[in-house]
């Protein structure tokens, strides 16, 4: 990796050193060293089964690694339970979605504000109006006004896609792990779905998509990350990345011997 | 016919306690316990122990079954919650039938399988509860207080993060929900409100055996809240009514044989539970609670 990629973006947010997974004899993550700098969107770019998801999961704690360090902020957060992990400010959403399915649309952005699991919640009156103020902002900014009422399970698919952003912008998450969420939108749809991303950037999130079509790389990503076999073979600007024969080989499967 | 019908609605309030109680971990957390009976048990034994040795104050005796419901709950949940859905229910028929062995061998406490007989009258407050009339108003209270404690309990944060672990639990541990803790208060909770009903029920017959606690009794519960509308409040009352209005109601159907009604309300059960699953998989009860006419129109 040149020294010029590593200057893209800010302070290293997530840092996973050397982290391996194998599950059964299949190596799914092979050694990667990987960081998520503030301020960009990094894109994780591979054919399918490269170990994308079970980076996400080992990076918050879904998974625990075989080896490795994975730092927050450089302070270690392996041994933390994948709950506390979420509290610190990692936020993700899941290829299938994993809605609240039978809580309204208001219910699944209202609970994830909600930090105390208990009857009341912590800060009093003043917090809780700082909580009402979030669900509705976010349900704003998402343009699920008119549905929050309506359970997740019958949101249309857009909604839903929609639905598990709003999710992950009510958890006040400050970096976004995102798993193939443009797929499948209509061209209106993404285009509202980017500019929410901009916007959240600008605001000063951090966020890391999993994507696998590379027109929508190529508009997103600050940084671009390339798996391939658990393996991160490469990692840099758009233009380098995209441009690299020997990966666009790789992932339109022409694998070279 | 009065006498009948007080007894009917003392019996239809215990058990509602009972199908409230469990609804509230199988409706809204999606914890689907076959145990629940052991609770109601626990709860009989507990209050019947102490009415015995202390006095027939109700709520000492009830507040003491809680605590042991509590507790056992507590230490069964805290290992049969690491496994999920399916799995759960394997350890809680597992606790169920180990319930049974306790509570039949364990005379001492229990009277073996002759059970527990002179359960003196629920004293409350000074006051003798002896009439039946007199014990319908102490168990519809106990029923609408612990309706009104989970009513509380679903609408606040609590139920929220309850719901969203019945939802998905892998999303609500990303969401930074504490879930084995959640699960296990809910349990806990609920095996402390079930045993308010075990109490009820051993001052209200005076006698209480073992056979009122076995699965049979947890399965007609999950019955009961399954027909009448899982996560709802009120559906499991309308199940418990059901289910217990309807031996009554059979037995004034001519052509019917009484030593056959046994067999009938089986085959009645079943065909229902068939029926709903179909046409109103949310319970009898359930489309009372659908969410409210969308405001506005579609975009």
């Amino acid at each position: 990796m040149s020294p010029a990629a590593d200057s893209i973006g800010g302070e290293v947010l997530l840092q996973a050193t050397d982290v391996a997974k194998t599950f059964g004899g299949l190596k799914a993550v092979d050694n990667v060293t990987f960081a998520l700098r503030a301020g960009i969107i990094t894109t994780l770019v591979g054919p399918n089964g490269a170990g994308k998801t079970t980076l996400f999961n080992l990076m918050t704690g879904h998974l625990v690694p075989d080896q490795g360090e994975v730092l927050w902020l450089g302070k270690s957060i392996l041994r933390l339970p994948h709950w506390k992990i979420a509290r610190l400010g990692i936020g993700r959403s899941f290829q299938d979605l994993k809605l609240f399915a039978n809580m309204t649309v208001e219910e699944n952005v209202e609970t994830v504000t909600e930090r105390g699991s208990w009857l009341w919640q912590p800060g009093g009156p003043s917090a809780r109006t700082a909580r009402k103020e979030k669900v509705e902002a976010t349900l704003a900014a998402t343009g699920l006004v008119d549905k929050r009422h309506d359970r997740a399970v019958d949101l249309a698919y857009a909604e839903r896609k929609f639905l598990s952003l709003a999710r992950i912008l009510a958890s006040g998450a400050r970096l976004w792990l995102l798993d193939e969420p443009a797929s499948g939108l209509d061209p209106g749809s993404y285009e509202r779905f980017l500019s929410l991303l901009r916007k959240q950037v600008r605001e000063g999130v951090t966020i890391c998509i999993i994507e696998h079509n590379l027109d929508i790389v190529q508009g997103i990503s600050d940084r671009i990350a390339f798996l391939d076999q658990g393996r991160l073979l490469a990692e840099g600007d758009p233009k380098t990345i995209l441009s690299d024969p020997a990966l666009a080989a790789i992932y339109f499967g022409e694998r070279a011997a | 016919m009065w006498a009948y019908i007080v007894n009917l609605a003392v019996l239809i309030s215990i058990n509602a306690i009972l199908a409230v109680t469990l609804n509230f971990i199988l409706g809204y957390a999606g914890i689907f316990s076959i145990a629940h009976a052991l609770f109601f048990g626990v709860g009989a034994y507990t209050a019947t122990f102490v009415a015995m040795k202390l006095g027939a104050d109700f709520l000492l005796s009830t507040a003491a079954g809680m605590a042991v419901g509590a507790l056992i709950s507590l230490a069964l949940a805290l290992p049969a919650l690491r496994v999920r859905g399916e799995y759960f229910v394997a350890a809680s028929l597992g606790l169920q039938m180990l319930a049974i062995t306790v509570f039949t061998e364990w005379k001492s406490v229990t009277g073996g399988i002759g059970g527990l007989t002179n359960i003196p009258p629920a004293r409350i407050l000074g006051f003798e509860v002896t009439k039946p009339e007199h014990f319908l108003v102490l168990s519809l209270t106990c029923l609408v207080l612990i309706i009104l404690i989970i009513r509380a309990l679903v609408r606040s944060s609590f139920g929220r993060s309850l719901k969203a672990i019945r939802d998905d639990e892998t999303a609500a541990w990303a969401y930074g929900k504490n879930v084995a803790i959640i699960k296990t208060t809910a349990v806990v909770l609920s095996s402390a409100l079930c045993a308010v009903g075990g109490s009820l029920y051993a001052f209200y017959l005076s006698f209480i055996n073992v056979e009122s606690f076995t699965l049979d009794t947890s399965v007609q519960l999950m019955a009961m809240v399954i027909i009448g509308g899982t996560a709802t409040l009120f559906g499991p009352v309308v199940g418990t009514i059901l289910i217990l209005l309807l031996p009554a109601g059979l037995s004034y159907l001519p052509y019917l044989p009484p030593t056959e009604i046994g067999s009938i309300q089986q085959i009645a059960y079943g065909l229902a539970m068939v029926l709903l699953m179909i046409y109103r998989p949310g319970g009898l009860w359930g489309f009372q609670e659908k969410p409210k006419a969308k405001e506005g129109g579609a975009p």
